[in-house]
């Protein structure tokens, strides 16, 4: 058992991921030793314990008399009852400013209104998706790059695509939502990829094998696949 | 976790006499209560919030909680359980009331400072960093209970009867969930193991 075991890569490979998988366990619980290590436990119950009694000598007071006019409290006591009533309030006087207020009954302006916050939040939207998708197709043009390089030669007209020009060209389009919308983790990687694509555009004749490498050392040295990966899914899900 | 285990297991008997003394505003038999549990609540909080200071601000949150409904605590179930119960809980409101907060911060951090994963190799420990980056974002992305039973299991070193009760499950579901969390990170960790996934 032990025999076919050692000599089945497949179920070593999986044991020796379980192990490291513990063993990050380890660590993590390690760090939390260090963190409790700095705390002052002795001293810790007896600040609590004062919070506790300042709080519950704070509950203890005497309620305060009542006062004339008691009904309102009932309304000072229930914030969500009080809301509820002064938005009735404000809503009808509103809504008597608005139809009071003259051409608004003459129909005479039909046109789609949004506020503005509204059409901030759709353009930011916009942006979002916009610089995803940058982000998406840089990608796949970044690993479709490394994969040909891997072949063979690299030739200029690979260098000078499509692609690569639709992509800068993106990006010139992309700059000013990434700028109005202080998209500053973004638009740090999304420069980062149009010197890339730049410096690929830029060069003539066949990719030689250094300048594959320092292509390569730029993308791995600034881990620039992973943040792609990152600042895409941390767009993705709305932060 | 033996380190931050309290300093003598305590009898239901002798927990539930200082719950009672508690609810009588005894100051002592509160702070007995509070050395014995403070850093098992701690590593519990700890482990959700990852941050020291807001650890602790969940470990005073605890025992004020404590301090106030010592009486509802049922004798004959588990106290640790039902104390950790309740810091999982404080810790996960702490964590969504801030967390807007940390999103500013990440949407704020230049890029570069960012902890993605590891430095550029510079010590020739690269790999480590990086699996070890890789090892807390997929604990944290784990479904809520399979996150909540792999921290209990791991960093609080409680028994699946103890979690069990903590989260108000059966053993078994306990259990499953253990191997369900297990099997995820592995999964997660595929490409940085080595392994397929």
């Amino acid at each position: 058992m032990d025999d076919s075991f050692e000599k089945d890569p497949e179920r070593r490979a999986e044991s020796g991921a379980i192990e490291r998988l513990l063993k990050e366990t380890d660590a993590v619980r390690a760090e939390i030793l260090r963190s409790a290590a700095s705390v002052d436990w002795d001293a810790l119950p007896g600040l609590i314990a004062d919070r506790a009694t300042a709080a519950n000598a704070r509950d203890a007071r005497p309620a305060p008399a009542p006062r004339p006019m008691g009904w309102l409290a009932a309304f000072r006591m229930k914030p969500a009852l009080a809301g509820l009533a002064a938005g009735l309030v404000v809503g009808a006087a509103a809504m008597y400013l608005a139809l009071k207020a003259p051409g608004v009954r003459n129909g005479g302006n039909d046109a789609y209104f949004a506020s503005g916050e509204f059409l901030d939040r759709a353009e930011l939207e916009m942006a979002r998706r916009n610089t995803v998708d940058y982000l998406e197709k840089s990608q796949y043009m970044l690993l479709d790059f490394f994969e040909s390089a891997d072949e063979g030669p690299v030739g200029p007209a690979a260098l000078r695509s499509e692609r690569t020009r639709d992509l800068l060209q993106k990006k010139k389009y992309l700059n000013a939502q990434l700028d109005r919308f202080q998209m500053a983790k973004a638009k740090a990687i999304c420069d980062q990829i149009e010197t890339l694509f730049f410096e690929l555009s830029q060069i003539d004749g066949e990719l030689a094998a250094a300048e594959l490498g320092r292509i390569r050392g730029y993308v791995e040295e600034r881990q620039l696949l992973l943040k792609i990966n990152l600042v895409k899914k941390e767009l993705q899900s709305g932060v | 976790m033996s380190e931050v285990s309290t300093a003598r297991e305590i009898g239901a008997a002798e927990i539930a006499a200082l719950l009672e003394r508690i609810q009588a505003g005894d100051r002592e038999a509160f702070m007995a209560v509070i050395r014995l549990y403070q850093q098992k609540v701690f590593v519990m909080a700890y482990s959700i919030l990852r941050d020291r200071e807001d650890a602790l601000d969940t470990v005073q949150e605890t025992f004020l909680r404590l301090y106030q409904k010592a009486g509802l605590y049922k004798p004959g179930s588990s106290f640790q359980g039902w104390l950790l119960q309740m810091a999982k809980n404080i810790s996960i409101d702490h964590y969504r009331k801030h967390r807007k907060k940390r999103q500013e911060w990440e949407t704020t951090t230049p890029l570069d400072d960012i902890p993605v994963a590891a430095e550029p190799a510079r010590d020739g420990d690269s790999a480590a960093t990086d699996l070890r980056h890789a090892f807390a974002r997929s604990v944290d992305t784990l479904a809520e209970r399979q996150k909540m039973v792999f921290v209990m299991r791991h960093y609080n070193e409680l028994q699946f009867n103890e979690i069990s009760e903590a989260m108000k499950i059966s053993v078994g579901t306990a259990k499953s969930l253990h191997f369900k969390a297990v099997q995820n990170l592995r999964k997660r960790l595929a490409p940085v193991l080595g392994i397929e996934p």
